[in-house]
């Protein structure tokens, strides 16, 4: 394995959530969505995991053991959002606030139910990628330079 | 330019099927893949306008058709899952015989089956005998 | 509409809850039945609106209508929704009582419900490929469940070939959007019939391949059989009565909802194809032995009923057609049930069933096969096979029969099987028998579907 991507693995994930963030706020005035947000968090575990072996990555990466749950919530979250209208007798997947009333926001960022729906895809991507990841890594042989870890 | 994306689709369409029908169970999955990126390209084709991204604030002149790039975007999610759920698969069809070559599992499948029968044989004897 | 919307909601999310707890122990099927229990009542609810006033239609989102992806209940969607559902619920209650073996079939057999029921009630042939995939993905893993790793050999196999014949239909898709430029069912019918016929029937040829490979009609049947001894009997009896059920509502829908120009040109073809479905079905039944066996071959055989039904078209063919569909899943899913057991019981619903195939009253089957015949009736060289197709199955049916339920069986334990295995097997037997006797409703509905088909208002 090249150093390089020895030092890079472990320390991508933080940068690959900011831009995650980043693809899920700004998807409603550019291009970005939660899929994409998701896809590339998955990637950053997938080399983590990868170059750690995956009992290593087990161990720094606690929430990647219940990946299954996030992705299940997010499926959920992403239902949940998309089928809200239906209380007040509206069809799913429709907007809250409706278009033209003014919208809550933080920042730019503006709470709309579209952007709790992307948030949901975005744990549901990233979850079940994860699920995928670990069960492909699971006969991989463990890195040799990891010799503590034996045992 | 319909030829070229119809041309493009084709061919990928045909590797995709060459890969599917090989006997190395991890080429069909790549086979179901690229099939899969014949099917997006197709839909991509199949947009009526071509033109600047359909992104609010509308730029001026024409846009791109916008559904055909949301029908795309939704067959690659789905191409990806199906991927996936294939790949693993194949991993626990490599894991529990051992082999990933479609004709050694095959053969291994054959196997017990013969096992099989001969005990349902056997069965079937012990049965016979003992209405006699 | 809301009604339409919940329908959707409750199998989809509690599935996805599910997920997350081991489905083996006792109480988690019993939630999934409930879930399917509400779904199956709020779908009579839509069945009622539907069937009283016409059908029910809803765009997402509030968009205006040809913007917004629209689902549409009508009277052939609701259907076959219902149908899918029942017979779901009855192999999940069998399951129940019978012990879950599998961590996850609970929550699949939902998530399979939520893409079933979002493909039979779509308006837009985008969204119906969505649902459709949903449904096949949950019936990939669930095609997994059985005993010894031969299953996973007959599952990859099951997998590989339904995902290449759903890019097929995506090609379609494409092509028809191309063509028509909408999505919408209705519009797509209006359009269609003005459009190019050469660009029509390669769409028509693409959807027709998907769905047969679904159906598991002659040419595209090698899949079927290995994949249906190698299940779980409830996984056989889920993918041949639910999850096959979309390759005939897809013919009908696609083919004589859209493109009816083009069934009626591929009319002859079909009937052919149908025909050679039945007999090759049915010589290959009788060559097996065991039951699971000739169900697996004898399922080929009865598709290729419907299949002739449809090629036969006009009112009376396609209410034939839907028909014979409804009693065809009943069928396959109560003898795919009493697979492996053994008793008196399971004895007298074999026979039942077998007189169901072979289309001999009082058993339902005898009403499918005489709406067919009364679709053929023009016409002896079809009627002719479709009788050599019945005597067959009356061959291969009472044969296994008597390897069977005649012999002692090998080991003594299957002879004693507890009132829970067969309470479900025993209830499906009942609806048959009903059906066969009193078969108004039936013919009623499925005359009330077929309807919906411009096809069938010439």
């Amino acid at each position: 394995m090249s150093p390089v991507i020895g030092v890079v693995a472990p320390r991508i994930l933080a940068p690959a959530v900011m831009l995650a963030a980043g693809l899920i706020v700004k998807g409603y005035s550019d291009t970005g969505e939660g899929f994409s947000a998701g896809v590339i968090v998955a990637l950053a575990i997938g080399l983590r995991y990868i170059t750690l072996g995956r009992r290593r990555a087990d161990r720094t990466l606690a929430v990647a053991r219940h990946a299954n749950v996030v992705a299940a919530a997010g499926l959920l979250i992403a239902l949940g959002f998309g089928f809200q209208g239906v209380l007040s007798g509206a069809p799913p997947f429709t907007h809250l606030p409706p278009p033209g009333s003014p919208v809550i926001g933080i920042g730019t960022l503006e709470l709309t139910t579209a952007v709790g729906f992307d948030v949901g895809l975005f744990l549901l991507v990233a979850g079940s990628l994860t699920v995928l990841i670990r069960y492909l890594t699971e006969l991989l042989p463990d890195p040799a330079d990891d010799p503590g870890d034996e045992r | 330019m319909n030829l070229v994306f119809a041309l493009a689709a084709a061919i990928l369409f045909g590797i995709g099927a060459y890969l599917v029908l090989q006997r190395d169970l991890v080429r069909l999955v790549l086979g179901v893949a690229v099939i899969s990126q014949s099917a997006v390209l197709t839909l991509l084709a199949a947009s009526l306008r071509l033109g600047a991204a359909p992104i609010y604030p509308l730029p001026e002149g024409t846009l791109s058709d916008p559904l055909s790039q949301a029908m795309a975007l939704t067959a690659i999610v789905i191409g990806m899952a199906v991927t996936a759920l294939l790949l693993v698969l194949v991993f626990r069809v490599a894991v529990a015989f051992r082999s990933d070559e479609l004709e050694e599992v095959a053969g291994e499948e054959v196997s017990l089956d013969a096992r099989l029968e001969e005990t349902e044989g056997e069965a079937h004897e012990r049965e016979e005998a003992a209405a006699r | 509409m809301t009604a339409l919307s919940i329908a959707l909601l409750i199998p989809w999310a509690a599935g996805v809850a599910l997920l997350a707890v081991d489905g083996r122990r006792a109480w988690v099927p019993w939630i999934s039945v409930g879930a399917l229990a509400a779904t199956l009542i709020t779908l009579g609810a839509v069945a009622a609106q539907v069937l009283a006033s016409g059908p029910v239609t809803m765009t997402t989102g509030n968009w205006p209508v040809g913007v917004g992806i629209t689902l549409r209940a009508d009277a052939l969607g609701v259907t076959f929704a219902l149908l899918s559902v029942a017979m779901l619920t009855a192999a999940v209650v069998h399951e129940a009582f019978d012990g879950v073996a599998e961590r996850e079939f609970p929550a699949l057999v939902l998530l399979l419900a939520a893409g079933l029921e979002g493909a039979f009630l779509t308006g837009d042939i985008f969204n119906f490929y969505v649902f459709f995939e949903l449904a096949l993905a949950a019936s990939y893993v669930l095609a997994l469940h059985g005993p010894g790793p031969r299953v996973l050999g007959a599952g990859l196999v099951f997998t590989a070939v339904n995902v290449v014949g759903t890019f097929v239909f995506l090609l379609s898709v494409a092509g028809v959007y191309r063509v028509t430029a909408t999505l919408d069912m209705a519009r797509i019918g209006e359009r269609m019939a003005v459009a190019d016929p050469n660009a029509a029937i390669l769409i028509a040829v693409g959807f027709f391949v998907a769905f047969s490979v679904k159906l598991g009609l002659f040419p595209f049947h090698f899949w079927l059989p290995t994949v249906y001894t190698a299940a779980r009997p409830a996984v056989a009896a889920i993918l041949s009565g639910s999850v096959a059920n979309i390759g005939a509502y897809g013919l009908l829908r696609f083919g004589a909802g859209l493109l009816p120009r083009e069934l009626e040109l591929a009319a002859g073809a079909l009937i052919v194809l149908g025909g050679a479905s039945i007999l090759y079905g049915g010589v290959l039944a009788i060559s097996r032995r065991s039951a699971g066996e000739m169900l697996a071959y004898s399922a080929i055989g009865q598709v290729g009923y419907v299949l002739v039904a449809i090629g036969i078209g006009g009112p009376v063919g396609f209410a034939a057609a839907i028909a014979y569909a409804i009693v065809n899943a009943a069928n396959k899913t109560m003898l795919f049930l009493t697979t492996s057991q053994r008793g008196v019981v399971v004895g007298g619903l074999f026979a039942l069933g077998a007189l169901s195939i072979a289309g001999i009253p009082p058993a339902a089957g005898f009403v499918g096969k005489l709406e067919v015949f009364r679709a053929v009736v023009g016409d002896p060289v079809v009627a002719g096979v479709l009788l050599l197709g019945s005597l067959l199955s009356l061959v291969y049916a009472f044969e296994v029969y008597q390897v069977e339920h005649w012999r002692p069986a090998a080991d003594a334990t299957a002879v004693r099987v507890s009132w829970r295995a067969w309470v479900v097997p025993v209830a499906l037997g009942g609806v048959i028998l009903a059906l066969g006797v009193w078969p108004e409703p039936l013919l009623a509905l499925s005359d009330a579907a077929a309807r919906v088909l411009p096809g069938a208002n010439p």
